[in-house]
């Protein structure tokens, strides 16, 4: 049995203090896209939140890159600020340099790169591009914040993305039902079910809400639309 | 234009009162003393012929090149000093390489001699990025390439000008060959007539006769882009072309 007894010199003994610092915020907001032959639809939520409080009702959360491309963000905002800003400046010297306006694919490769360029301080972001692609057809390509691309032709993204992706997967992929034909997805359609299920996101995710924001890419250009969501 | 020639034409950053930079011109100079290299352009593609100089017997004349494929759809023919080429090639490479990783797409034949000039023009003294070029390039460039603007043939010379050509000679005869090539050249000029007749311009203004060791040729087309004549291929077009005359009586200027 030991009898060497501990000294206790309780000022010595205190364990180095950890602070934290969280550089991330969680802003919310859904964006929901839809591709169609000749047409895409892009449609995000106007509310900017942070836990419980609303910052804003009214947050464009949609940033037409040029004539025929569109990106859809949701997650940190001061994240969405930045690389949107870099994004408009890339797309402007990139136009510049070589005299042409970079086209949705450039764009989408592009961005792609920007994310994975910040793999070890990433951008917390959920990106949504839409656009038309060099043959008219509607594109749009989803991303991970570390610049994992994939193009799809229906996607939702941010807060409400997991709530929504099974619903588009179904009214537009077609998804786990018998019977059905297969028929691209027109226009009309597509902006009815993007309204559809932002009203059922609006009932159940807090960080989604207000009202939508939707942009119709054509290759007249963009058409803007907005709708209204509960706002509680 | 070198009765004028005085102090200032040392150091390559020091503008004549005339307001020439004498270096730059010098090494413009040198490219007249390069091997001919002819490129010309038609909406079917692009050709580049370029002379090899074979100066001994001993030597093995594949060595010697200077037709490089860039990218798949871009190729360049050079001419002056082969050792800088090497550098704005591998330059012109990696730009390439780099528009392909970030854009997913082909870089245009345009931007590329862009970038290439970039590099032309960095020589001086040397600045952020580290040490530059002590002197000017002494190297012209023959750009063959297609992109979304169909067949394109652009020329670079040491001062890092590029200019878009329907066809273009560079090297020591390429005064001779120019003069030949504004007779021969018309918009409807099918690959293989330009071919042909970058062929036959080259035998003129060479000083060597022309076999196929000695010529190097490339097209530049939409299905197989980049195309670098075999050796076989080399003689056939040869035959085919010297057995048929020209339609053209070819004056021929000087010879290095």
């Amino acid at each position: 049995m030991s009898l060497v007894v501990k000294p206790n010199f309780p000022d010595y003994q205190t364990a180095p203090v950890q602070r934290g610092f969280n550089p991330y915020a969680d802003n919310g907001g859904s964006v929901v896209a839809i591709a169609g032959d000749d047409f895409v639809i892009i449609g995000a939520d106007t509310r900017l939140s942070a836990g419980f409080s609303i910052y804003t009702r009214e947050q464009n959360k949609l940033f037409p890159l040029s004539s025929t491309t569109v990106l859809g963000c949701s997650g940190c905002w001061c994240d969405t600020l930045t690389l949107t800003r870099i994004l408009k400046s890339r797309m402007q010297m990139y136009q510049q340099e070589h005299n042409k306006t970079m086209s949705t694919t450039a764009c989408a490769q592009m961005l792609s790169t920007m994310l994975y360029y910040k793999r070890f301080f990433p951008y917390y972001i959920s990106n949504v591009l839409v656009g038309l692609d060099n043959d008219g057809k509607g594109v749009v390509y989803s991303y991970d914040p570390i610049g994992h691309c994939e193009k799809r032709t229906h996607r939702a993204g941010g807060s409400a993305g997991a709530l929504l992706q099974p619903l588009l997967d179904n009214q537009i992929g077609k998804k786990n039902m018998l019977n059905v034909k297969e028929e691209p997805v027109s226009q009309q359609r597509a902006l009815s079910i993007i309204k559809d299920v932002f009203i059922s996101a609006a009932e159940r995710d807090i960080y989604t809400g207000d009202s939508i924001l939707i942009n119709i890419i054509t290759k007249d250009g963009i058409k803007e639309e907005t709708f209204q969501l509960r706002k509680d | 234009m070198f009765l004028t020639r005085s102090e200032y034409d040392r150091g390559v950053n020091t503008f004549s009162p005339e307001g020439r930079l004498f270096q730059v011109e010098y090494a413009i100079e040198a490219i007249k003393l390069g091997s001919t290299a002819i490129g010309i352009s038609t909406s079917q593609g692009v050709v580049l012929a370029v002379e090899k100089r074979i100066t001994s017997q001993l030597m093995e004349p594949t060595t010697i090149e200077k037709i490089v494929e860039v990218d798949k759809h871009i190729g360049c023919a050079v001419s002056g000093l082969i050792a800088d080429s090497r550098t704005m090639i591998d330059r012109a490479r990696i730009e390439c390489q780099n528009h392909w990783f970030v854009y997913n797409e082909n870089m245009t034949v345009e931007s590329c001699a862009q970038a290439v000039s970039n590099l032309a023009i960095q020589f001086g003294d040397s600045d952020d990025d580290g040490a530059a070029m002590s002197r000017p390039f002494g190297v012209a460039i023959l750009f063959a390439g297609i992109d979304e603007k169909g067949p394109q043939l652009y020329h670079m010379d040491p001062s890092g000008t590029f200019v878009q050509f329907d066809a273009k000679a560079i090297g020591s005869g390429s005064e001779g060959a120019q003069q030949s090539l504004q007779e021969v050249y018309h918009k409807s000029m099918t690959l293989e007539e330009a071919t042909t007749s970058a062929l036959t311009i080259l035998k003129q203004v060479m000083e060597e006769k022309l076999n196929s060791s000695n010529v190097e040729v490339m097209t530049m087309t939409p299905d197989k882009l980049f195309h670098m004549f075999s050796k076989d291929q080399v003689e056939e077009a040869l035959t085919r072309g010297l057995l048929v005359e020209h339609p053209v009586t070819l004056t021929v200027g000087q010879k290095a």
